[in-house]
């Protein structure tokens, strides 16, 4: 009977795997070669030649601080932003399920068609921020011609689009928690912050942790919106890991260089998730000792 | 209070887009008259190609990424959700890593197959890679759904004499189908929104969907500032989606929220 | 009114065992259903009731051991080929479909030609009084209604043998009651075997032909619900079978059992007749039951005791007495019965 579960699992997890585990092997072969316009467009094997240029390549890192600069904001304001979203959706409120809709509709939509809106709200002068601005008298901001501010206004936009998401998620989690904790702890006079911090948030820990990681593992790879909103600019300050390995391959035909790349940046990816995952478990570890 | 700052927070920027659509280009450089026009929505309509063209293609491709997805995914998710506990234990933790991760990172992988097997500016062809990349949120939506069949409805359908086929026809497809209707919105969600792939593999202007469709509306213009024009393309490629989502927000919600929360 | 089933010869069950990883959850299991006979498995949660009902349905592998039904050997055949329904303890009952779909899906599938399907369907609706309920689904109706419309559905595959898995569990008591001699006939009148598991001994004792007391996986003691109960073959199945339980009196290496209506109360200093014994023992305190009331003493080394009299006791000073010949004699080590 077994035999004939696996054959229902199988094609599903072939696709997977083919999805998956294939591409990055096949990037690890890719990064020992030089397959370029210069090499006629053909594999050659090069060895460690490309993790050399990679170490060495300043831009390379600029986009790995800046990237992880965008990350970890972005993801910071999410998890905060998302926390206090669904706290107030928790609330026995008039009108929760369609504000619910409501505020999950950034998450709905195609990132790169609101990217196209966001260029036109940051812009300067004409955009409303700026119009705003000017009309109170103040000088307008230049988000998108600033190389400091720009990766703001993309923190921003980004943020826009993956709180729902969050939230949502935290959401859930707090529909997990039993009401009668709360009672409890009211009867005890606790105050709403006191519940927060020592029932609520210890409980949504799990859902805490699988928003963090989950968000920083896609914010890591961010390049729709990049792309659209600033196109890596100005002066590649706002440009991506994934920017970058993708600009190595369209424009600059440097097959293998890419590859490198993205392997390089799935590498950090998962020493950043690690290092989040296991500073998270210390931090629980700490926290409980402490009780 | 509060939920008047999440409302504008999340509708502002779009509410602005819609009133910018509505705006002749003159009024949006500071030519200050206060007129309303259709102008830039007929401007998109009338393109070459039109813009309904690419929500049509964006359709054709999210229909198909969504029945294929569901025709992988539902059996595998039933075969995990009866299997013991431990071998399904560590397939769904390894699918939920796949879930995680950011499809971008494969597009090269993905450039060159399409390129060896002239899969290219295809728009079924491209449903492959998005069915891949949708499998598993669907797999873990669909399996944490089964699990929720309790077994003695399938054994009592067993005893009455029913086939897996038959089973699967008239007592567990039947009382998935909230699941599967979520997955399925999921997915087609994930496919119309999809952007490098789409971006990679098409180059016909015509095959364009949605998202690549805008990001070259874009990167079109340089001099000019046709921000109304953009704003209708904008107005134009999210009102499909909100449709989406105010119709079935309810599939939509809870999909999001059993997928999260066996994650 | 009854069902015809076609004739058969019975269930017979030889050396049935299961075993999963290092647990045995049944372990040597012999036992015969006649047809037409009701045979109740007893015992506590765990003693493998439940797995022996699941084995004979084909819901989980044998580990060794055969399963004949009426001269077949079904051992190793899938389910659905076994010609067995089941009731199970929650029913399962297909919650999106109405009570009529529930009922006439597997004779459909089955290939039960329509006209047949829709007479049988109507005559069963009728049996059990489901008419007016035909068009409800599972959610809207009560638990005894529920339990009826599972009923149906098992008898109408016609089965070979019926397995009932704690069917009343579900139910209040008062309606476990009522329900339990109309379930009897029922089941008596499609001359089928039946097999019924409950962890109620009351009910064993008033539903079923004979009863298999079960513990561990292994079976105690198999025969009618008198000759478990006057002559239990070991202490386990003696302190099952009874309310109040049976007391037991250490005496050395023998324990003596004595049921509670054997016991009685006489006056401390009386003179007990030829063949009776007493020992010492204030009330501690009275139940008033209605009919009956238990007497719960303390009788000094040998315990707590209870005692089941008509009437309530004064306030003594009472002796406990009892005819020797009410004894049981137990193993004080095994709980095995000594003559």
């Amino acid at each position: 009977m077994r035999w004939k579960l696996w054959l229902l699992i199988t094609p599903a997890l072939a696709l997977l795997l083919a999805l998956f585990v294939l591409p990055l092997l096949h990037y690890l072969w890719l990064s020992t070669q030089a397959q370029s316009v210069l090499t006629g467009l053909q594999p050659r094997a090069v060895g460690a030649a490309q993790w050399l240029r990679l170490w060495n390549d300043a831009r390379f890192w600029q986009d790995t601080w800046q990237t992880l600069r965008f990350s970890t904001v972005s993801v910071a304001l999410e998890m905060l932003l998302g926390l206090a979203i669904a706290l107030l959706l928790h609330q026995p409120l008039k009108g929760r399920t369609a504000l619910r809709t409501v505020s999950l509709l950034p998450w709905a939509l195609p990132t790169t068609v609101m990217a196209l809106g966001w260029r036109w709200i940051f812009n300067d002068p004409y955009g409303p921020i700026n119009g705003a601005l000017s009309a109170l008298g103040r000088n307008p901001i230049p988000f998108l011609s600033n190389p400091s501010l720009t990766w703001i206004a993309s923190v921003w936009a980004d943020t826009w689009k993956t709180t729902p998401f969050v939230a949502l998620l935290l959401l859930a989690g707090l529909q997990t928690i039993p009401a009668d904790l709360h009672e409890a702890a009211a009867l005890e006079g606790a105050s709403r912050w006191q519940a927060l911090r020592h029932i609520t948030l210890p409980l949504l820990t799990p859902y805490l942790l699988i928003a963090l990681l989950f968000r920083l593992a896609q914010a890591l790879g961010v390049f729709d919106l990049i792309q659209v909103l600033s196109g890596g600019g100005p002066a590649g300050s706002t440009e991506s890991l994934a920017l970058y390995a993708y600009l190595n391959a369209m424009r600059f035909l440097d097959f293998g260089y890419s590859a490198t790349v993205m392997l390089g940046s799935f590498l950090l990816l998962v020493l950043l998730c690690g290092v989040a995952a296991i500073g998270w478990h210390w931090l629980e570890r700490q926290r409980r000792e402490a009780h | 209070m509060a939920r008047l700052l999440v409302l504008l927070w999340s509708l502002g920027p779009m509410l602005w887009q819609l009133y910018t659509s509505l705006r002749p280009a003159e009024a949006l450089s500071g030519g200050g008259a206060a007129a309303w026009t259709l102008a830039n929505y007929q401007q998109l309509l009338q393109g070459d190609p039109p813009f309904l063209r690419y929500l049509f293609n964006s359709a054709v491709v999210g229909g198909c990424s969504t029945l294929l997805t569901l025709v992988l995914a539902v059996p595998c998710a039933y075969g995990l959700s009866r299997l013991g506990q431990r071998s399904s234990r560590t397939l769904t933790v390894l699918v939920a890593t796949a879930a995680a991760f950011p499809a971008v990172l494969l597009f090269l992988a993905l450039l060159e197959l399409a390129r060896d097997w002239h899969l290219a500016n295809n728009l079924l062809a491209l449903s492959l890679p998005y069915s891949g990349l949708c499998l598993p949120l669907a797999i873990l939506l669909l399996q944490a759904a089964f699990r929720d069949i309790p077994l003695e409805l399938e054994e009592a359908a067993l005893l009455e004499g029913l086939g897996l086929w038959q089973r699967l026809r008239w007592v567990l497809l039947p009382l998935m189908a909230p699941a599967i209707a979520s997955a399925a919105l999921l997915v087609f969600i994930f496919s119309w929104n999809e952007y490098p792939i789409a971006l990679t593999w098409l180059s016909r202007s015509d095959l364009l969907t949605l998202a690549p469709a805008m990001a070259r509306i874009a990167g079109s213009s340089v001099y000019t500032i046709p921000y109304g024009a953009f704003a209708a393309a904008t107005v134009l490629g999210s009102a499909p989606l909100i449709l989406l989502m105010l119709l079935f927000q309810r599939q939509i919600i809870s999909g999001l929220t059993q997928g999260a929360l066996k994650g | 009114m009854s069902i015809h089933t076609p004739p058969h010869q019975g269930l017979r069950v030889q050396r049935l065992s299961r075993q999963v990883g290092p647990q045995l959850l049944l372990d040597n299991l012999d036992l015969d259903v006649a047809p037409g006979e009701i045979l109740a498995l007893l015992g506590p949660s765990g003693c493998g009731k439940s797995t022996t009902l699941r084995l004979i349905a084909g819901l989980d592998p044998v580990s060794h051991g055969e399963i004949q039904l009426g001269g077949r050997t079904i051992t190793q055949l899938a389910p659905a080929q076994r010609q067995v329904a089941m009731v199970f303890q929650s029913y399962a009952l297909f919650p999106h479909l109405s009570v009529e779909r529930n009922l006439s899906l597997g004779m459909e599938l089955r290939g039960v030609p329509s006209q047949r399907l829709q007479e049988e369907l109507d005559q069963v609706l009728a049996l059990l009084q489901l008419e007016p309920l035909r068009w409800r689904r599972p959610a809207e109706l009560s638990g005894g209604q529920r339990q009826r419309v599972a009923l149906a559905r098992a008898l109408l595959r016609r089965p070979a043998l019926f397995l009932l898995d704690e069917p009343m569990s579900n139910l209040d008591a008062q309606l476990r009651e009522e329900l339990r001699a109309e379930l009897r006939q029922l089941l008596r009148s499609t001359g089928a075997p039946v097999l019924y598991v409950t962890h109620d001994q009351q009910e064993a004792m008033g539903l079923a032909d004979r009863i298999a007391v079960l513990r561990d996986g292994r079976l105690q003691q198999i025969g009618t619900a008198e000759q478990l109960y006057n002559n239990p073959t070991n202490r386990f199945v003696a302190r099952f079978l009874g309310t109040p339980s049976i007391n037991l009196l250490d005496e050395g290496a023998i324990q003596l059992g004595l049921r509670p209506e054997h016991l009685q109360l006489r006056p401390a200093d009386q003179k007990l007749p030829e063949g009776w014994r007493g020992i010492a023992a204030t009330i501690a305190h009275q139940e008033w039951l209605g009919d009956r009331v238990i007497v719960h003493l303390h009788g000094g080394r040998h315990g707590q005791l209870k005692l089941q009299q008509p009437q309530p006791a004064g306030s003594g000073p009472w002796q406990l007495c009892w005819p020797r010949s009410a004894e049981l004699h137990f193993d004080a080590i095994d709980g095995t019965r000594r003559p």
